[in-house]
Order: C-alpha cells, then sequence, then structure tokens
C-alpha cells in the first residue's frame, strides 16, 4: 500500500436471492484503497464489479462483511449512512444518457446535490456551478440551460463528473465511465478525470472491462471474476508478470494495435469457455473449468488469497503454500 | 489485386427527416476483392452501418434515399436489381452478422427452427430440396462448428436461454450454413467481453478460411481488424478517408483523423493516451464545406474548407483523403 488506506473493504459478500436460486454476486472479497490511488477494478461482464461498487456506494447493503471508509464503518443501508459519507463518495455510472434525466436543465441537474447537502447559500449556487462546469472544461453560459439530449455523449459524462464532484468528495467510483463512448472522446474524459484527480486529491475506484485502458490510468489492478478476486497487484508489475491463469488469458485475448504491444502480451493462452452463472457456481476454483494449467486440487479445493511479496495477491493453487505446493 | 468481388463507386446515402435532409454517406469508395478481407473502421454515427444496410439493400426507404453512386456485386449494379434477383442475392451471396444478436434473431421461435429454415430454404433456392433428417443434420453440424459445445440441446432452447457469447455464435452458424461468398460483419463482437471476442473471432476467421470466403468487417475497434483483415478503409462522416494494407496503415497513420485516432487508443505500453480529437462528428443536416474534417483539424488549409480532397496516394497502395498530400489539378 503506498498511502495510508482510505477505503477498507473485508470479506464484502453479496447474496441476492431469486427465484433460481441463490446469486452469488461478490463472494467474499477483499482490498484496500490507499489515499490518491487510483484502483482499476477489471473484469468481465456478470463478474461483480459494479455490484461491489454499488456497496460501496450504498446503493446495496451488504450481506456481510465489512466496507469502511477512513476509519467509520459504512456497510450499512443507504438510508442510515451519514450524510458526510454520502458526500464524500460518490459515483459516475456507465451510461450517461440514462443517469441523467432527460427532463432536467444541466443547471437543474447540478442543483441537485448543492440541496441536498446543504453547500452554499442558495444565492451563491449559480456561480458553484458555473464553476463546476469550468472545472470540467464546459463553457457555463453555453451548457447551463441546456437538456442532456441537446449535447454529446462524452459532454454529458463531462456534466456527470461534474455532479460527482458538486459535493466536493474525497472518492469516487468510476462505473465503466468511458466504456459507452468513441475512443477519440474516452481520451478527453480520462484526461480530465486524472487532472481533477491530481486538482482535487481524490482516490478513485475504476470500474472497467478493458485492460489496456487500465494499463494508462490505474496505479494497481484487481481482477475479478465470478464474485470473487483473482489478483492485485500494482499496475506495472501486474503488465510485467501476470501470475493468475485467469488474468493471462485476459491479456493474451486483448486486440492490440501495435507490434510493441503484441510483444508485452502473454504467450497465446487459447481462451477457452464462458464466465458460469453466479447462480451455479462450481465447486473449487470457480476458474478450473476454463483454466489452462487446473490441477485436481482445483476442482475440489477453493484456492486462498496468498501473499506474493508487496501489494501483490494472487489467489490460485499454482502459488504459495498451496497444499499442491507443500 | 484480385478479381473485385464488391465495388462501392461514390455511394451517397442521404435521409430525409423532419428537421431536414441528413446527408450521411457523402461519396463512399469500397472494395472488396474475391477471397479478401477488408476492414472498415469508424466512430459512431460516420456511417458504417449505413453502408453495410445500402448493400444488402434493407435501408428503409424513405426515409433513407440513395442519391448517387453504384454498389458493383460481381459487376451487376445492387442499385438497380429487381426484388427476386437481389433475394436471389441475398440467399446465395452475401450473408451478414449484426452486433446484437438478440435483434438478429426471433425470440419465439427456437434456435433449431430458424436455422432449419435457412439452410432447408437456401437449398430449395438452388433447386434442391433436402430430407429433415439432412437438414437437421447439417444444422447440427453449423452449430458445431462455431464451437458449440451441446449442439442437439442449443436446437431446442429459445435465445433467450442462451448468453450473448453463444447467441453470436447462432448468428455466425447461420450466417456461414449457406455457403455465402460475402459477409458482412456489423460489429460482430462488440457487445461481448473480450475473451470470448477472441474464441468467436478466431472461430470466424477458421470458417471464413476454410470456405474461401471474402469479408467486409465493420468495427469501432483498430485492435479486431489488425487480425483479421488485409485491408483497411477508415471512415469518417461518410466518406473514406484513409485506405491502405491493415499493418502500414496502423503503424504509420497518415490522415489526420487517423493520427487523432490512433492516438487515443489506450496500449498496452502504458504511455498514456492523447487528449483525443477536439470536437465532435459533424451534423449531417450542413455538414461542413469541403473536408468534413476541417474544422477539427490541427493541419487544415484554406483549400480544406472550400474543396472535398479525393484519395491522394500517399505511399505504395496507401491512400489519404487529405491536401497534405497532394493538390487539386
Amino acid at each position: 500500500m503506498s498511502a495510508t488506506p482510505i477505503l477498507t473493504v473485508e470479506n464484502l459478500v453479496k447474496h441476492f436471492p431469486t427465484k433460481r436460486g441463490l446469486v452469488r454476486a461478490v463472494d467474499d472479497i477483499s482490498f484496500q484503497v490507499g489515499k490518491r490511488d487510483t484502483l482499476g477494478l477489471v473484469g468481465e461482464s456478470g463478474s461483480g464489479k459494479t455490484t461491489t461498487a454499488q456497496c460501496i456506494v450504498g446503493i446495496y447493503p451488504p450481506t456481510s462483511g465489512v466496507i469502511s471508509f477512513e476509519g467509520s464503518l459504512i456497510g450499512v443501508k443507504f438510508n442510515r449512512r451519514e450524510k458526510r459519507l454520502k458526500q464524500q463518495i460518490r459515483i459516475v455510472f456507465q451510461d450517461p444518457g440514462s443517469s441523467l434525466n432527460p427532463k432536467r436543465t444541466i443547471k437543474q441537474i447540478l442543483s441537485v446535490p448543492l440541496k441536498v447537502h446543504g453547500i452554499g447559500q442558495p444565492r451563491d449556487r449559480l456561480g458553484i456551478m458555473s464553476r463546476l462546469l469550468e472545472m470540467v472544461g464546459l463553457p457555463p453560459s453555453e451548457y447551463l440551460y441546456k437538456h442532456p439530449q441537446s449535447i454529446g455523449g462524452g459532454e454529458k459524462q463531462m456534466v456527470a463528473i461534474a455532479r460527482a464532484l458538486a459535493t466536493n468528495p474525497g472518492f469516487v467510483v468510476l462505473d465503466e465511465p468511458t466504456s459507452a463512448l468513441d475512443v477519440s472522446v474516452q481520451g478527453k474524459i480520462i484526461n480530465l478525470l486524472m487532472r481533477l484527480g491530481d486538482e482535487l486529491d481524490l482516490t478513485y475506484l475504476f470500474i472497467t472491462h478493458d485492460l489496456s485502458l487500465m494499463r494508462n490510468v490505474a496505479s494497481r489492478v484487481a481482477i475479478m471474476y465470478l464474485g470473487k478476486l483473482c489478483e492485485i497487484a500494482r499496475t506495472d508489475e501486474f503488465f510485467r508478470s501476470p501470475k493468475h491463469p485467469y488474468t493471462r488469458m485476459l491479456l493474451s485475448s486483448i486486440p492490440v494495435v501495435t507490434e510493441e504491444e503484441e510483444l508485452l502480451k502473454p504467450k497465446k493462452i487459447v481462451s477457452q469457455g464462458e464466465i458460469p452463472s453466479p447462480v451455479d457456481i462450481p465447486p473449487g476454483c470457480s476458474f478450473h473449468l476454463r483454466c489452462p494449467e487446473a490441477l485436481p486440487i482445483c476442482s475440489e479445493i477453493d484456492p486462498e488469497m496468498q501473499s506474493l511479496g508487496e501489494e501483490r495477491v494472487v489467489r490460485c493453487h499454482l502459488y504459495g503454500d498451496s497444499p499442491c505446493n507443500r | 489485386m484480385p478479381d473485385l468481388l464488391l465495388d462501392i463507386k461514390n455511394l451517397h446515402v442521404g435521409f430525409r427527416i423532419f428537421e431536414g435532409n441528413l446527408q450521411v454517406l457523402n461519396g463512399v469508395r469500397l472494395d472488396v476483392g474475391e477471397g479478401e478481407r477488408v476492414g472498415l473502421v469508424g466512430e459512431t454515427g460516420c456511417g458504417k452501418t449505413t453502408t453495410v444496410k445500402s448493400i444488402l439493400r434493407v435501408l428503409p426507404m424513405p426515409p433513407a434515399r440513395i442519391t448517387g453512386g453504384e454498389i458493383l456485386y460481381r459487376g451487376r449494379d445492387i442499385l438497380k436489381m429487381g426484388k427476386r434477383q437481389m433475394q436471389a442475392l441475398r440467399r446465395h451471396e452475401l450473408t451478414a452478422i449484426f452486433q446484437d444478436p438478440l435483434q438478429s434473431l426471433n425470440p419465439v421461435f427456437t434456435i433449431g427452427t430458424q436455422l432449419r429454415d435457412i439452410v432447408g430454404d437456401s437449398a430449395i433456392g438452388q433447386g434442391k430440396r433436402l430430407s429433415r433428417r439432412v437438414v437437421e443434420a447439417k444444422c447440427i453440424e453449423a452449430l458445431r462448428q462455431t464451437g458449440m459445445p451441446d449442439a442437439e440441446r442449443i436446437m431446442t432452447n429459445y435465445p433467450i436461454q442462451l448468453s450473448g457469447g453463444m447467441r453470436q455464435r447462432v448468428c455466425i452458424a447461420e450466417a456461414l450454413s449457406t455457403n455465402a461468398r460475402l459477409l458482412l460483419a456489423d460489429e460482430p463482437t462488440t457487445n461481448l467481453d473480450v475473451t470470448i471476442q477472441d474464441q468467436i473471432l478466431r472461430r470466424l476467421d477458421e470458417l471464413v478460411d476454410e470456405r474461401d470466403a471474402s469479408v467486409l468487417m465493420i468495427t469501432h475497434s483498430m485492435g479486431v481488424v489488425r487480425d483479421l483483415t488485409q485491408r483497411l478503409n477508415i471512415m469518417y462522416a461518410g466518406s473514406i478517408v484513409e485506405a491502405g494494407r491493415t499493418k502500414d496503415l496502423l503503424d504509420n497513420p497518415q490522415h489526420p483523423y487517423t493520427q487523432g485516432l490512433m492516438a487515443s487508443v489506450p496500449k498496452l505500453t502504458g504511455e498514456g493516451i492523447s487528449e483525443g480529437i477536439p470536437g465532435r462528428i459533424p451534423n449531417y443536416i450542413e455538414p461542413p464545406r469541403g473536408c468534413r474534417f476541417h474544422p477539427r483539424c490541427a493541419h487544415r488549409m484554406d483549400v480544406c474548407e472550400s474543396e472535398s480532397p479525393p484519395l491522394f496516394d500517399v505511399l505504395e497502395g496507401h491512400r489519404a483523403a487529405c491536401y497534405l498530400y497532394g493538390r487539386n489539378t
């Protein structure tokens, strides 16, 4: 950990009971996010990334486990969460088209968090909103009275970022903030987020399925598969020597655009199988059905998280003092 | 240059809507040779899908209007074909895979019903009538070839019961069950996870190879076309702005738009991401005069604002529609 942890998640579990059975969306995960860090949470669809984020923001109360933010426990229902925490922890959603109310002007959208959290006197709020828009690079005179549908996707996401920053938070969850956008717009949003992170001392939990993007923004990367974490490592180390077989499969599947990148990818691992349903998780290690290096033990015993040196944990029988390596 | 299978010449397509006339395709030139794989890359709203739909003649008209140009398939103009000829062409020669398999599959019929229809009908079109057993076997074979583990069971499933990757495999099976010569793949893996994308593209690659078919691959992902295509066309605001051999083009982009696009793609080497391209795609009701990219271009000159650039030869087999590389004579 490069800095003192601002957010600690310990043994977080979130299950959803459904008619077809229990959906184990998040199944016992633990991680920490240091102050000023950007933790990249990467996984395929259905791996539980968004549920994790929603537990942290408070949209769902966890089934069990502990989430603490700057020392105070926040794993309770959203309506019982302290207002100060709601102000400190904010979220930017994936699709700005559906997270902004189409019937409201940008001024109305931005005024909500200010009113709720009592920021500024009513007469000062127009100035605050203008400053927020300037901060994300949108000229306020042009945008304050527009509706979301009359601006582009990238600009909508900038408004969503301005709304998240309206309460002056310390921690922002970015739930796939650019995956609905084109690459030429993505660059602008990412650079904006990184600049704001520096200026406002923000800590990010950056959720995405794009590992190439993670390489460029995250300081640490956590890989999630079927509700569990597979590997956490510092970004440079992670890309230099990925450990978990799933991580290597992910990396070798990325389509790249240059020859240098091709050389950085691990030796081709043939991607096989699909992510199983979270209702019916295979016994043992949940990845063993797709794993090219599966051992007999993998179908029986679920591996524990183990530390491989500083800031690096892997959950796989191939490493450390797993029963099969003793 | 192999014989041309598909040759699009100066295609103009517009849409007449309440707000005015959208001039979307603005002189698209594109060709696909026999047995060749060609990529068409561009961002949202640049006219990629309109191009595919024009080739298949499935654009809703109105509001769409083809205002100029030709689409030659083996030398015959698709746009002038009668209904029957067009049906025959779609049945035997052209085939397509779209982005969202849930929209291309019928939700109320099983996969088996839908596949049997295609396999049976295409045989009838060729003047053969297959027995039910043969059709069934062909369907199962087609599903197996896409890497589907349990083809017999899948035949009895409804689309909603399958995962996204499985549905896309069904679409590929449908598309490739008819021995079509030209496959139009419109963002076939955009909705899928990378590991599934990798599996599906690899299978598609092998199947196309076996059939010696041609492919026009439409996508917004540079990485996907790099592995799968030999030639690449970059599209911006309704026209091709750069064309060349895929590797040459990606390693050494010439058009300012392509350069901006390549710089915005996050790389595994981790040198950071550029600020992207300023501005956004133009309004098609009143597109900019001259080069449609000029309002966003850092290299714009006076001529860019008045005349639209043709494709200039930059390097061997590599052309860019930009006045940086030539002047109108």
